[in-house]
């Protein structure tokens, strides 16, 4: 299926002193996905979103929005929260929306409905100041709501929230997402861009590493742990178990991959009719915050 | 232009400190202009003590020197110095708020941004001339009584000569600001250079007496300031010698006017650079 290209992304490079905050980093975004750009603190997120946003001039690499060169009237399009919620502390949730709204040339009658859809309704003549740290994140979701845009760019959306918080925010995006909107996501944490995300680029130090469907690219493999008294026999015994998918020896274990989901039990007595009697079995689970660990560990 | 002040005027409608600074600056210069008399008659009637023949009273609210006079008091480096808070404050606060960020990533070019806040300064000059207008004409009329209607036009150079000096003046304290970032340091920085640098440049290097200084003619707040450069008191001339001012001096505009618009430059150049 031919998806219409969003965002265009070509070698985009970034330099802050001696440092490579991006690095030739290329990447497409089509229409309707939910995009994420993974990656640990420091490895070029938000440099890259700055850069996507005109706020920071690149040094090298062009980018394109709705395949046209970047403009204000594309950022118009555009509904973003970067980093912190920035509003005027003095004045109150409803003017300082108007003002994104007059920015954006979009008529005031988004406003109650994007108030009450992050839950300010009630408080939108309540001063910014006055808000806690959690409606402030929401503020800046509602203010990225106004106008219905076509891309929503969010860096980082679920910072520093509590639980419930966090479960508002992500709720907000499915329910975003739900109505078609494109949405570009940064973030550290694997389990938010895998719970949310189609599509993924991770990045480490400012260079892109993989990118691709999540499914792929996050592919969680479960393995089993193994042991008996004769090790090459229990390896050539466990290959022929259905699944099988690839054993590695270490230090007199064997670490045993498959394609589906195995239980214990069912290996101890495929193994057993066989005549193996094991001396050790468990299941290892790699947590998923383990797995990004890896997947940023593999490559040189 | 009508969007871009919409915008400004949202963000400032309920900002008390804006607003108390704006009075701030009418109730001195109120004062200023209302005491102005009284004081100087004050200080004849306690000369007049040891002298054998009396000064005369000086009279500052007549037509036509009532123009001078208010464009004087009222572009004074001690009053003028309120607007420019204003406007140092109204720029670094795009900067402590990240507001500046959200409004060119909501979709406001750079430029947009720049050309709203100096629409700002026009328009706080505008409304700022065209009251002390209406109040010098209202003084002079109290006084004078409607006498002549050729004397309200002799007035209109020295309002516009004060519409410059707060206009450009306005513009450093913006560019101050914009250069900087931070209002405490904006603030104190302006303030150090105006009220306290630039009259020790001019005690270091002054010049003889009636020769006419000229390194400190061209220091930026000193060239704002001295459009109006004295206030037009008859009994000022025959008592110092001085040559008194009856006009505003094109050239004179005209340094101010190039600093404002060299900084102007320099804010458009950076806007355009640096990160945000």
């Amino acid at each position: 299926m031919q998806v219409e290209t969003i965002l265009h992304v070509e070698k985009l490079s970034k330099r802050f002193g001696k440092i490579r905050a991006v690095n030739q980093l290329s990447f497409e975004v089509g229409r309707g996905q939910v995009f994420g750009i993974l990656g640990p603190n420091g490895s070029g997120k938000t440099t890259t979103l700055s850069m996507l946003l005109d706020l920071i001039p690149p040094d090298d690499g062009t980018f394109s929005w709705f395949g046209q060169p970047p403009s204000k009237d594309s950022r118009k399009r555009i509904g973003s929260v970067i980093e912190s919620p920035n509003f005027f502390p003095y004045l109150d949730a409803v003017t300082n929306l108007k003002i994104v709204a007059d920015i954006k040339d979009k008529p005031y009658d988004d406003i109650d409905e994007v108030l009450q859809l992050s839950g300010l309704y009630e408080r939108r003549f309540s001063k910014f100041r006055t808000f806690s740290f959690g409606m402030r994140q929401r503020l800046a979701l509602a203010s990225a709501l106004l106008g219905k845009p076509e891309v929503m760019i969010l860096d980082e959306p679920t910072n520093g929230l509590d639980p419930q918080g966090i479960a508002q925010i992500r709720d907000l995006i499915s329910l975003v997402a739900s109505r078609g909107t494109t949405i570009l996501l940064a973030s550290h944490l694997l389990d938010e861009v895998q719970k949310i995300c189609s599509y993924v680029v991770v990045l480490r130090k400012g260079v892109m590493l993989f990118s691709g469907n999540v499914r792929e690219v996050l592919a969680v493999s479960d393995s089993i742990e193994m042991a008996s008294s004769d090790m090459p026999v229990l390896a050539a015994a466990i290959a022929e178990f259905p699944g099988f998918l690839a054993s590695t020896a270490i230090n007199g274990i064997l670490q045993v991959h498959f394609d589906r989901p195995v239980v214990t039990s069912e290996i101890n007595t495929f193994l057993y009719i066989k005549g193996i009697v094991l001396s050790h079995l468990s299941e290892k689970k790699r947590s998923l915050e383990q797995h990004f660990l890896e997947l940023l560990q593999d490559t040189p | 232009m009508i969007k871009l002040l919409k915008i400004e005027f949202k963000k400032i409608r309920t900002y008390k400190v804006f607003w108390i600074l704006f009075g701030l600056y009418f109730v001195f210069l109120a004062a200023g202009i209302l005491l102005a008399e009284f004081m100087i008659n004050h200080m004849v009637n306690n000369v007049n003590q040891r002298m054998p023949i009396p000064f005369p009273h000086v009279a500052i609210y007549y037509f036509p020197d009532v123009w001078q006079n208010v464009a004087f008091f009222a572009s004074m480096r001690y009053v003028l110095i309120f607007p420019a808070i204003i406007m140092i404050i109204l720029i670094t606060n795009e900067f402590t708020f990240k507001t500046i960020r959200q409004n060119v990533i909501n979709g406001m070019s750079k430029t947009e941004f720049l050309v709203s806040k100096l629409l700002m300064i026009l328009l706080m000059a505008v409304i700022m001339g065209i009251i002390l207008t209406a109040g010098s004409f209202f003084i002079g009329l109290f006084h004078s009584g409607f006498t002549d209607v050729n004397l309200f036009s002799k007035g209109l150079p020295f309002m516009g000569g004060f519409f410059i000096s707060l206009a450009c003046y306005m513009v450093y304290a913006f560019f101050c600001g914009f250069m900087l970032r931070n209002t405490g340091m904006a603030i104190a920085i302006f303030t150090l250079y105006s009220l306290i640098i630039e009259p020790v440049i001019y005690f270091l290097f002054r010049a003889p007496f009636m020769f006419k200084n000229t390194i400190y003619t061209y220091l930026p707040v000193n060239a704002v300031i001295r459009l109006t450069e004295y206030p037009a008191i008859p009994m000022l001339k025959k008592m110092m010698g001085l040559e008194l001012q009856n006009h505003v001096s094109i050239v004179a505009c005209l340094i101010p006017m190039a600093y404002a618009a060299i900084m102007i430059g320099i804010v458009f150049w950076v806007m355009n650079r640096k990160d945000l």
